[in-house]
C-alpha cells in the first residue's frame, strides 16, 4: 500500500506516540498501529523489534520485564524523559513538513485540493 | 503448542552480541510469535493454521539477526572477545600463539575493570608498590649513573692508574725519575702518562681567576682515545722543558672565555704570567683528571727528575690482550727492582695497578651497594604488603570465583587471570614508581654532590627504565602468585556453603601471619642498620676535631713563579695580605697555613737530634704544616706549653718548630720534647728547635685519629699557595668581600680561589656518611610504615571476619577490655615474632661485616641501636594494632548476632 521507505521514515514517530500515552508490548503495538490505521500500515515484527532496540538504545524508550495478573512475562516498553522531547520535535517537524508538502501541492490542510 | 523459545533459539543467532542482551532478544521474540500463535487460535483457527501464521511472521532469519546486530550495535561484545572466538574457531579449538595472547590482553582489561571497580584498594596498592619501586628505581639510576656506566673515553675498561707502594704511606703518589723508568721498561701499557693537577691565574678583562687545569704527557689524549675538538693535541718534542709554552683548553673555557671563536687558535694564553700559545680546545665533557679547564705538557727533565719527591698521578693503558694481574705483576716487578737500584730514595717501594673505574668509584660502591640492597628489602616488604592485601580481597571475592569454576572456568586461567591484575598492578605502580624516582633524583642528586663521585651521570636512562620494568614486573609474580594460588585452592563446595568459613580464611590467615612476620622481621633488619649508621653519623658530628671549624673562612692564594720568584717576596706580600685581613672589621684572627685542615695532605718525613739515623724507607714521617703565627688563633688550637710563633720568627732567626701531643706522644713519650732539635725533610739545612705543644687536630677528618704534626713558621719555609684563614666572631661568609677586597688591594691580578667556611669543609668530609645514613634511615622509615599499613591491614581484617565471634564473647560478658586485649595480643604476637626474627637477622648480618667502614664509634652489635629498634617497632606495632582493636570494641553484640 505505502512504500517500505516511506513506513520506514515514519515508524519511529509512530511507536513514539503509542508509548506516549502508557507503557506497551511489542506485539501489542503491532497490533495498535494496524489497528488505529484501519488496516492500512502494517509493520511486521521484522521492522518493528529491531527499530524498538534501536529506540531503546538511543534512550528514548525503556523496557521492562512485567508479569500481569493472569498473562506472561512481556517486555513493556515506556517513553524516557528524552523519548518525549524527541517526539514533541518530531511532532512539530512533522506537521511543518506536511504544511510545506501542501503548500506546494496546492493541498489544504485536510490535504484537499485547492484547485 | 510448540516451544517457542526454542524455535527462535535455533534460528536466530548473534554471537556478536554480549549473551544477556541475546538471551532477551531471543525470549522477547519467543513471545511476540507465541501471541500471535495464541490470537491466531482465539480467533478460532486450527492448532497447525495458527503454528504458521505465527511461524509465517519471520521468514528471513538471517536478515532478521542482521538488522538486529545493527540496531542493537551498543551492546556487541568485546572486539577482543569476539576475535578470540575467532581465533579459537579458525584453530579448530587448538589455542595458539595468538590466542594466548589475545587471552593475555583479555584478562589485563578484565584485571582494569575489576581494578577500577574498588579504587580504594587499587590505589593503597598502587601507591605501596610505587613507593618501593620509586625508591629502589632512585636508588639504582645512582647506582647506574655512578657505578655502571662505563668512563667517558672509548674502551675504558683497559684504563688503569698505576701507583706506588711505599712502607710508610702504601699506595702513594709516583716519583717522575720512577715514572720515567716505567715508561721505558713496561711491556704490559700501550701508553703510560704522568699528569699533575696544576693551577694558574689567568687575567681576562682586569677580572683575574684562577683556573683549575693539568699538567700532563704529551701522550695522554692519545692513551684516552680522545681527539680535540679542534686544533690538535701535544707533540712529542712539546713535553720537554722550555719547548712546553702550549696549552689546550677545555671546551667549556673555550665558550665562556672565547665566545666559541675557532680564532682562538695560535692565540697567546697567560696563565701565571708565562704566555702559551693555544693549540687545542678538548670536545665538550672531557674531563681529566677531574674537572680541569686547560692542560699543559708536564715536560719532566730526564736529566734532574726527582726520584724521592711524589706528586705525579700515572694513568695508563693496558695491551689488548693483556690482563690486570698480569700488568699488576710486571709493574711490581719493575717498581721493586728499581727500588734495589735507588736505595737512598726508593728502599723498599714497590707498586700497584688499579683500573680507573675502581680508583673513580671504589671508594662509593660498599655504601651504594649497600642501600640498594636495604631498597631492595623495601621493595620485599611492599610485596609482602601487597600479597597481603590481595588475598585479603581474594577471600572477598571467593563466591565469584567458586561461582567461575563451578561453571566450568579452567583453573589455569583462573590463575592467569589473578597474575594479569597482580601484573597489571605491579606495572601501573611500577610506572608510578618511576615517576616518583623522577621526582626523588634531583634530592638524591643534590643530597649526593660532593661526595658521591660522577653526581652528574645520575638519571633515567634505558638501563634504569629496564631495571624498573623488571623489578615490576617480578614484583607483580612475586605478590600475585600466592594469592592466585590459595584462591585457586578455593574448593566449590565449601566457597558456596553460605555464610561459611571459608578456605582462604583459615589457610589464608597462616599465610597472611607468615607474610607480615616476614615483612616485621626485614624492617627490623633495616630498622637496625639505620640506627647503626645515626649513632655513627652522631658519634662522628660530636668528635671534637680540636680546633673550631665554626667561624672561619677559608680561601687560596697561590703566587705564580713569574710574578714572585724571590723567597722574601712572597713573603711580603703573605705579611701585607695577613695584616690587610686582619684590619677588617669583624675580623678576631687571620692566618694562614700551606694545606687546607681536612681535605688536603702534606707529610714529612723527619729525624730527631741525637737519635741514631734509621734504615731509608724506614724514618718516621708526620704531617708538615707551614703557618702564620696567628693561624692557632684563628682555628681556637690550644697551646698546651711552650709558645707558638710570633713575628719575630723569621728566615734569619733560629729555626723553631710547634708539635702537637700526638707528636709528643707517639715521638717523645715520657720524654720532654720541648728545646729538642727536629730534621724536616730529607733536610740539609738543620734542626728546627721544639718551642712548643699545641692540641692534636684531626686533619686527615672526623673518623681518623689525628696523625702527629709538626708546624713551623712560614717565614722559614715559605710556600707559593696558602690557605687564609679568617677567624671572625659573627657569620663567615660575610666575609667574603671584603677578604677578596683585602687581597686586591695586595695585588690587583691575584686572584682568590676555593672561598670556603671550614664548617663547610668540614661537613663535606661527612657528606658521605650522611648520604648513607640518611637514605638508608628513609628506607628504615618505609619499611616500617609500610610493615606498620601491613599490620594494620591483618589485624584489622581479622577483626572485620571475627564481628559475630566478638559479638557472643561480648553477650556472654567479656568486657571491652578483654576484646582490646586479644585483638591487640594477635597483632603483637605476629609484632613480636617478627622482631625476634628481625633482631637474630640483624646480629647474624652485622657478624658478616664487622669490617665495615660505614660505621664509625658504634659496634655492629649495639646494643643502644638494637634496643631502641625493637622499642620504636614495638610501639608502631602497638598503634597499628590498636586502631582495629578499638573498631572491635565498639561491636554491638546484637547486631553482632543477627548476622548468623
Amino acid at each position: 500500500m505505502f512504500s517500505p521507505e516511506l513506513k520506514k521514515g515514519s515508524s519511529e514517530m509512530l511507536l513514539l506516540s503509542l508509548l506516549e500515552s502508557r507503557p506497551r508490548h511489542g506485539y501489542e503495538l503491532g497490533k495498535l498501529i494496524e489497528a488505529r490505521s484501519g488496516g492500512r500500515l502494517t509493520f511486521a515484527l521484522p521492522t518493528l523489534y529491531p527499530t524498538l532496540l534501536r529506540l531503546e538504545n538511543r534512550g528514548w524508550i525503556k523496557g521492562r520485564w512485567v508479569e500481569k495478573a493472569g498473562e506472561r512475562e512481556r517486555c513493556f516498553y515506556r517513553l524516557t524523559r528524552d523519548g518525549r522531547r524527541v517526539l514533541a520535535e518530531q511532532r512539530k517537524t512533522w506537521r511543518e513538513y506536511v504544511d510545506a508538502v501542501n503548500d506546494v501541492m496546492g493541498l489544504d490542510a485536510k490535504g484537499i485540493s485547492r484547485a | 503448542m510448540r516451544d517457542w523459545h526454542a524455535f527462535v533459539r535455533e534460528r536466530l543467532s548473534l554471537p556478536d552480541l554480549i549473551a544477556e542482551r541475546e538471551a532477551r532478544i531471543v525470549r522477547e521474540i519467543a513471545v511476540q510469535l507465541e501471541d500471535f500463535y495464541r490470537e491466531a487460535r482465539a480467533a478460532g483457527r486450527s492448532d497447525a493454521d495458527a503454528d504458521a501464521h505465527a511461524r509465517q511472521q519471520i521468514v528471513d532469519w538471517d536478515r532478521l539477526a542482521k538488522d538486529l546486530r545493527l540496531a542493537d550495535a551498543v551492546h556487541l561484545r568485546p572486539a577482543l572477545d569476539r576475535a578470540i572466538d575467532l581465533h579459537t574457531a579458525a584453530r579448530g579449538g587448538q589455542p595458539g600463539v595468538r590466542t594466548m595472547a589475545l587471552h593475555m590482553m583479555r584478562d589485563a582489561r578484565y584485571a582494569v575493570r575489576q581494578l577500577t571497580r574498588t579504587p580504594a584498594f587499587t590505589l593503597v596498592v598502587l601507591l605501596t608498590i610505587a613507593l618501593g619501586i620509586g625508591a629502589t628505581t632512585a636508588i639504582f639510576s645512582v647506582v647506574n649513573g655512578v657505578l655502571l656506566r662505563p668512563l667517558p673515553y672509548p674502551e675504558p675498561d683497559s684504563l688503569v692508574l698505576v701507583n706506588e707502594v711505599v712502607p710508610q704511606y702504601g699506595s702513594f703518589s709516583v716519583a717522575p725519575a720512577n715514572f720515567l723508568d716505567w715508561r721505558q721498561q713496561n711491556t704490559v701499557f700501550e701508553r703510560i702518562a704522568a699528569f699533575n693537577s696544576d693551577r694558574a691565574a689567568y687575567i681576562h678583562k682586569d677580572q683575574p681567576e684562577m683556573l683549575v687545569g693539568a699538567t700532563v704527557s704529551w701522550d695522554l689524549f692519545d692513551l684516552l682515545r680522545i681527539a680535540p675538538a679542534i686544533g690538535r693535541t701535544f707533540r712529542a718534542e712539546e713535553d720537554a722543558p722550555g719547548k712546553n709554552a702550549v696549552v689546550i683548553i677545555s671546551h667549556g673555557l673555550w665558550e665562556r672565555r672565547f665566545g666559541g671563536d675557532p680564532a682562538v687558535l695560535g692565540q697567546t694564553v697567560n696563565l701565571n704570567a708565562a704566555p702559551a700559545t693555544n693549540i687545542g680546545v678538548m670536545p665538550r665533557g672531557f674531563q681529566f683528571p677531574s674537572d680541569g679547564e686547560y692542560w699543559r705538557p708536564i715536560a719532566l727533565n730526564p736529566a734532574n727528575a726527582t726520584r724521592g719527591g711524589h706528586f705525579l698521578g700515572v694513568v695508563a693503558r693496558r695491551k689488548a690482550g693483556g690482563t690486570l694481574d698480569q700488568a699488576q705483576a710486571e709493574m711490581k716487578t719493575i717498581a721493586e727492582r728499581l727500588a734495589v737500584q735507588y736505595p737512598a730514595n726508593s728502599a723498599n717501594e714497590s707498586a700497584e695497578v688499579v683500573s680507573l673505574q675502581d680508583r673513580v668509584v671504589g671508594g662509593v660502591r660498599p655504601a651504594l651497594l649497600t642501600l640498594l640492597a636495604a631498597v631492595g628489602v623495601v621493595v620485599l616488604i611492599a610485596c609482602a604488603n601487597v600479597a597481603n592485601l590481595l588475598l585479603v580481597r581474594a577471600s572477598v571475592r571467593e563466591r565469584e570465583i567458586a561461582i567461575r569454576m563451578s561453571l566450568g572456568a579452567d583453573r589455569r586461567r583462573l590463575i592467569a587471570q589473578m597474575l594479569a591484575e597482580s601484573l597489571v598492578l605491579a606495572l601501573a605502580g611500577g610506572a608510578l614508581g618511576i615517576f616518583f624516582a623522577y621526582l626523588a633524583i634531583p634530592a638524591v642528586k643534590s643530597l649526593g654532590g660532593g661526595s658521591i663521585p660522577r653526581v652528574g651521570n645520575i638519571g633515567i636512562d634505558l638501563r634504569v627504565l629496564a631495571f624498573a620494568a623488571v623489578v615490576s614486573i617480578g614484583t607483580g609474580v612475586l605478590f600475585g602468585l600466592v594469592p592466585a594460588w590459595q584462591a585457586s585452592r578455593t574448593g566449590v563446595g565449601a566457597a558456596l556453603k553460605e555464610g561459611g568459613r571459608s578456605a582462604t580464611a583459615s589457610g589464608g590467615r597462616w599465610v597472611r601471619s607468615t607474610l607480615l612476620v616476614a615483612e616485621v622481621a626485614m624492617s627490623i633488619v633495616l630498622l637496625v642498620g639505620a640506627g647503626l649508621l645515626l649513632r655513627s653519623f652522631v658519634k662522628l658530628t660530636n668528635v671534637d676535631p680540636g680546633f673550631r671549624p665554626e667561624r672561619v673562612l677559608a680561601f687560596r692564594v697561590a703566587l705564580p713563579n713569574a710574578s714572585y720568584p724571590e723567597e722574601h717576596q712572597r713573603v711580603a706580600f703573605f705579611d701585607r695580605l695577613l695584616e690587610g685581613l686582619q684590619r677588617i672589621p669583624g675580623v678576631a684572627a687571620a692566618g694562614m697555613i700551606q694545606s687546607l685542615p681536612i681535605r688536603n695532605d702534606y707529610v714529612l718525613s723527619f729525624a730527631i737530634q741525637g737519635r741514631p739515623a734509621p734504615q731509608p724507607g724506614s724514618e718516621p714521617s708526620a704531617n708538615h704544616r707551614v703557618i702564620s703565627p696567628d693561624y692557632f688563633k684563628a682555628l681556637g688550637i690550644r697551646l698546651v706549653r711552650g709558645r707558638t710563633f710570633t713575628n719575630r720568627d723569621v728566615e734569619k732567626s733560629p729555626m723553631v718548630a710547634v708539635i702537637d701531643e700526638a707528636f709528643a706522644a707517639r715521638h717523645f713519650p715520657g720524654e720532654d720534647p720541648i728545646g729538642r732539635g727536629l730534621d724536616i725533610g730529607n733536610g740539609s739545612d738543620g734542626f728546627y728547635e721544639i718551642v712548643g705543644i699545641v692540641g692534636s687536630v684531626n686533619y686527615g677528618g672526623l673518623d681518623r685519629a689525628p696523625n702527629p704534626t709538626m708546624y713551623v713558621p712560614y717565614k722559614q719555609d715559605v710556600f707559593s699557595t696558602m690557605w687564609m684563614m679568617v677567624g671572625t666572631g659573627g657569620d663567615p661568609a660575610q666575609l667574603t668581600n671584603p677578604a677578596r677586597q683585602a687581597l686586591l688591594e695586595v695585588d690587583r691580578r691575584l686572584p682568590a680561589s676555593g672561598m670556603t667556611t671550614l664548617a663547610t669543609v668540614v661537613d663535606d668530609s661527612i657528606a658521605q656518611r650522611r648520604f648513607s645514613m640518611l637514605l638508608l634511615s628513609g628506607f628504615a622509615l618505609l619499611a616500617l610504615f609500610l610493615a606498620a599499613v601491613g599490620l594494620y591491614g591483618v589485624v584489622g581484617y581479622s577483626v572485620s571476619q571475627r564481628t559475630q565471634e566478638i559479638g557472643v564473647r561480648m553477650a556472654i560478658g567479656a568486657q571491652r577490655r578483654d576484646v582490646l586485649r586479644m585483638v591487640i595480643g594477635g597483632g603483637m604476637k605476629l609484632s613480636v615474632l617478627g622482631l625476634a626474627i628481625g633482631l637474630m637477622v640483624a646480629v647474624l648480618l652485622a657478624k658478616l661485616i664487622t669490617t665495615t667502614t660505614m660505621l664509625f664509634g658504634v659496634e655492629p652489635i649495639d646494643p643502644m641501636s638494637y634496643a631502641a629498634t625493637a622499642g620504636l617497632l614495638a610501639m608502631v606495632s602497638l598503634l597499628a594494632c590498636y586502631l582495629p582493636a578499638r573498631r572491635a570494641m565498639q561491636v554491638d553484640p546484637v547486631i553482632a548476632m543477627r548476622q548468623e
